[in-house]
């Protein structure tokens, strides 16, 4: 059995180290960059939209279809929590990471009946390169845990068999910031 | 409610042609917005704006295609400069959604009309109507001001079986509406989402070609129907229009009866 990795940077780099499996695995790492932040909406051009946006939500569209060809039986989609909670200067970045999430619920209801399980695992912003002194905190709450958060271990679960019973969702994995 | 209590507002309904923009073109205009109908075709905008002005309603109708960025930027000015002003924009226009296979969709055929009407155009909305926004905030002093309300969808929330890719789109919208309600509130701008499942044309439709359907969704609906457009969402837009709603940003209202409890 083996696990694709598609998406670049740091983030896809640790899990294509990290991440083992008993099953036919996918993880989607959204092509999501952090460094493209819009200090006005005013700014905002058509260009920044499909740059930011549009290519990247069809390239997760891409795979997941890619997966689903190639009969992965375990399909896990890693964002930033920023869909979840907006990010000031963020706006395309936060759609394409809501987007991006949301569409793995609709893959899970699609393809639960042949057994093929996909969720969504939500990081810590700074994978993705987004400043939380731009966007904004994440919650009203500091972090719980203190230690650095690692998603491998989240994903690797996913990928399992142990996670057959679980499609549909969202782990959010970022040491207890976002609840 | 006091009768009439935003008799010199300005708003743009997008998608009001039809259906909850209509519904929401007319509750507005109920309460003395002046409004301007942004349809795709005059043939559905222009009845709206008869009708609306028959009940001693402000409204003119702008013809405009929300998927490209120099129409929602034309219909803008052509707002501001007939009435001075706009100090609500509620983006609802939406096309696409014809069930579809996730593996087999075609981003052309699936997705492009979606993501261009629902996500682009909620981004041209905002940008066009920002600057705007914030002179009526300037001018609210503290009470009112700008308000951006984009009309999403359950489904946006919990994903769809049939349409997997109309999800995403909705989705996205809430994002938005909480990035630029962070970015705005220095402004006192509110950017807020309603979900609503209405009877709009589309879900008449399908209750017409398939009555257990209506059957089903009055069933695991706890208030036992589907919204009125102008009455249910309508007036929901009219709450997050209006100064009651000033302190509320951010957030998604689901319209729909109770039926999606999952927020």
């Amino acid at each position: 059995m083996s696990v694709t990795v598609s998406g670049g940077g740091t983030l896809a780099q640790v899990l294509r180290d990290g991440v083992h499996s008993d099953t036919r695995s996918a993880v989607i790492v959204v092509d999501l960059d952090g460094e493209k932040s819009i200090s006005s909406l005013a700014e905002l051009t058509d260009a920044h939209i499909d740059e930011i946006y549009e290519q990247p939500m069809q390239r997760v569209i891409a795979a997941l279809q890619e997966a689903h060809t190639t009969n992965c039986e375990r399909i896990v989609v890693v964002v930033p929590t920023t869909g979840m909670s907006g990010g000031a200067c963020y706006a395309p970045q936060a759609a394409l990471a809501e987007s991006a999430r949301i569409l793995v619920k609709s893959a899970a209801r699609q393809w639960g009946a042949s057994g093929i399980t996909v969720n969504a695992v939500a990081v810590e912003p700074h994978w993705f390169s987004i400043d939380s002194n731009i966007s904004g905190p994440v919650a009203i709450a500091p972090r719980s845990l203190s230690n650095e958060v690692s998603p491998v271990g989240v994903v690797t679960w996913l990928c399992s068999e142990a996670a057959r019973d679980v499609t549909g969702q969202t782990i959010v994995c970022d040491g207890g910031l976002w609840m | 409610m006091n009768a009439r209590r935003l008799e010199n507002r300005v708003a743009i309904v997008t998608g009001a042609g039809q259906g909850v923009g209509e519904g929401i073109a007319r509750r507005l205009a109920q309460e003395g917005v002046t409004v301007v109908v942004a349809a795709r075709r005059a043939e559905t905008g222009e009845p709206v704006v008869e009708s609306i002005r028959a009940l001693g309603g402000r409204a003119i109708c702008v013809v405009t295609d929300v998927s490209v960025s120099e129409s929602v930027d034309a219909c803008v000015a052509s707002t501001v400069q007939q009435f001075g002003r706009l100090d609500i924009m509620v983006h609802n226009a939406f096309m696409g959604g014809i069930p579809h296979k996730l593996e087999k969709a075609q981003i052309d055929k699936h997705w492009t009309s979606m993501s261009r009407t629902g996500v682009w155009a909620s981004l041209f909305c905002a940008r066009a109507a920002m600057p705007h926004l914030v002179q009526s905030s300037a001018r609210a002093n503290g009470e009112g001001g700008g308000r951006l309300i984009l009309i999403t969808s359950p489904s946006g929330v919990e994903g769809s079986a049939n349409i997997p890719l109309y999800s995403p789109a909705k989705a996205a919208q809430r994002a938005i509406a909480k990035s630029l309600a962070r970015e705005w509130g220095e402004f006192g701008i509110t950017v807020n989402c309603i979900g609503p499942v209405a009877s709009s044309p589309a879900l008449l439709t399908a209750f017409d070609r398939n009555p257990a359907l209506q059957q089903a969704i009055e069933a695991r609906t706890p208030l036992g129907r589907v919204g009125d457009i102008t009455d249910d969402i309508g007036s929901v837009a009219l709450f997050l229009a209006s100064d009651d709603s000033s302190f509320v940003t951010g957030q998604t209202i689901i319209c729909d009866g109770g039926s999606f409890l999952g927020l």
